[in-house]
């Protein structure tokens, strides 16, 4: 599975990505997941699951929806207080659980 | 709060942070971002001061020869901050291209070759370099969205050059561009001529004077920087990336200030008579530590109120965000305290900064401190980034320590509020 956290510059949503990962390997899952900044999205949009947007960049849900929920691709805004606390395992449940929803 | 009118700003916010070509600008200019931290990190270095007796310029030249060590860093000069303007026509019309989808490299050049067309030209034949640079910066930003709008018009409509199948991809897209390049390049052609003979002037010099340089004195001034600070932290509160959104309002205007500053500084002049106090760097420096809102203040100031209850949730979030706050990264503090739409922080978030900005403008403009002659990275740690934008003077760095110390200050009576709101709505919650 392929998940991508974006933010402006990609380095805020490191920081979540860092520890969505440790939750993931204590859990046995293999998860690919990332931290980019939006304008190299397009270059990531292979094999892409769920796409999480960092709080402070929401207004681009939008744009970015209309891109990607066509490929089947689930997007969502990141929790904002999961996000602030760095809570890498509520945000990883909140990806995975997109993913459920996508399948029914 | 009226949350309609709440909404609708956070819409329009929205709306100007995803605008089209608002967002290539940005982008033009972040892509050469680190040329332009090369080009400001090679004069600061060429013009160190002297270290106690240790003077690093003179030892390098009694290694290298006299000027010959200064000679590296002025060819970095040259090939960065000096051709700002080429370099921006070509990122941002790449950066628009792309949005678009259609061919990025191509629209990049095209608006490249269409930049130099109109430079004008010396009497001993070359280019006037002048206007390669940040001078050149507006006439460049609007060539290079013209150009690629006419681009992807010319594109999209199919005049291009249809290639047999089986023709290599690379060969296919430059013959895609031709007639698109050809019809762009005559039509600036056209557009110079005239200005040659009807205007007798540069469209350079026309747009540098009626738009840049006013736009520019405007910026320079305070009422401009307490604006700045204010719009950055008024769409921060909201949760919306301020640097971000007005970004690409702001770069334009600033970056021509901090290279008169560097010029001038490179050709020897003190840090202290360069002209201009209000650069991007003096507001990331001076203003942003720690991340908008002087959130590193903040910190402090949490750990200053909460010393006991170590797990009390500001607490907790102080100490996730304190690493990160260090290199001016923040949004686990404005998220995660939170910051966001919280009314017992709008004031200080908001005031802060605007107040920093105030006492760091009367203490430049006062002579006590130096002014910015350096672009760093934003992720330069404060007391670091103090004592190197101002080309080296520990002044910098006393004055980022008042207004740490002024901002913990603020902050305190903010925190302590905020603890009790806290207590009191779990008492409830009880």
């Amino acid at each position: 599975m392929k998940i991508i956290l974006v933010c402006s510059a990609g380095m805020s949503t490191s920081m979540l990505v860092k520890k969505m990962k440790e939750t993931a390997d204590s859990r046995n899952l293999e998860v690919d997941i990332r931290a980019i900044p939006e304008t190299q999205l397009k270059n990531e949009i292979e094999d892409l699951d769920v796409v999480l947007i960092g709080p402070q960049v929401r207004y681009l849900e939008k744009k970015i929806k209309a891109q990607l929920e066509p490929k089947g691709v689930a997007v969502e805004v990141i929790d904002q207080m999961a996000y602030g606390m760095l809570q890498g395992d509520k945000v990883l449940d909140q990806a995975l659980a997109l993913v459920n929803i996508g399948k029914d | 709060m009226n949350s309609k009118a709440m909404q609708k700003f956070i819409e329009i916010a929205g709306r100007i942070g995803s605008q089209r070509h608002l967002v290539a600008v940005r982008d033009g200019f972040v892509a050469i971002m680190p040329l332009i931290i090369v080009g400001s990190l090679a004069i600061l270095i060429n013009n160190f001061p002297p270290f106690g007796a240790f003077n690093f310029v003179e030892w390098m030249n009694g290694i290298f020869g006299e000027g010959n060590w200064q000679a590296v860093g002025g060819s970095i000069w040259n090939g960065t901050f000096a051709i700002l303007g080429l370099l921006v026509t070509f990122s941002i019309a790449y950066n628009l291209a792309k949005s678009y989808d259609v061919d990025g490299l191509a629209a990049g050049l095209i608006a490249g070759a269409g930049f130099i067309m109109l430079v004008p030209i010396t009497g001993d034949g070359g280019l006037n370099m002048g206007w390669l640079g940040t001078q050149g910066l507006f006439v460049g930003i609007i060539l290079a969205l013209v150009v690629t709008e006419l681009f992807r018009i010319l594109i999209t409509s199919k005049m291009t050059i249809k290639m047999p199948e089986g023709v290599p991809d690379g060969v296919t897209r430059s013959f895609e561009a031709l007639i698109p390049a050809v019809l762009i390049l005559i039509l600036v052609g056209f557009f110079q001529a005239m200005m040659t003979v009807f205007a007798e002037k540069s469209i350079f010099e026309v747009i540098f004077n009626i738009i840049q340089e006013p736009l520019q004195g405007l910026g320079n001034t305070l009422p401009a920087a307490m604006l700045v600070s204010f719009l950055n932290h008024l769409l921060w509160f909201f949760g919306l990336h301020g640097t971000n959104i007005i970004g690409s309002v702001i770069e334009p205007v600033y970056l021509p200030l901090i290279e008169e500053n560097l010029n001038l500084f490179k050709s020897g002049m003190s840090a202290f008579e360069v002209p201009n106090i209000v650069t991007k760097p003096f507001l990331d420096s001076f203003v942003f530590m720690g991340g908008s809102g002087t959130t590193i203040a903040l910190l402090i100031a949490v750990f200053v109120v909460i010393r006991r209850e170590k797990n009390h949730p500001y607490r907790q979030v102080a100490k996730l965000s304190a690493p990160a706050g260090l290199f001016n990264i923040n949004e686990p503090v404005i998220f995660g305290l939170p910051i966001v739409l919280n009314p017992v922080m709008l004031i200080p978030f908001i005031l802060v900064p605007v107040t920093l900005t105030i006492t760091s403008y009367i203490a430049i403009a006062t002579g006590l401190v130096p002014r910015t002659v350096a672009i760093l990275p934003w992720t330069t740690p404060p007391i670091l980034s103090g004592y190197l934008v101002t080309g080296g003077s520990f002044r910098g760095v006393v004055l980022q320590l008042f207004n740490l110390a002024l901002a913990i200050v603020m902050y305190i009576p903010f925190v302590m509020a905020g603890v009790r709101m806290l207590n009191r709505n779990e008492g409830k919650a009880k």
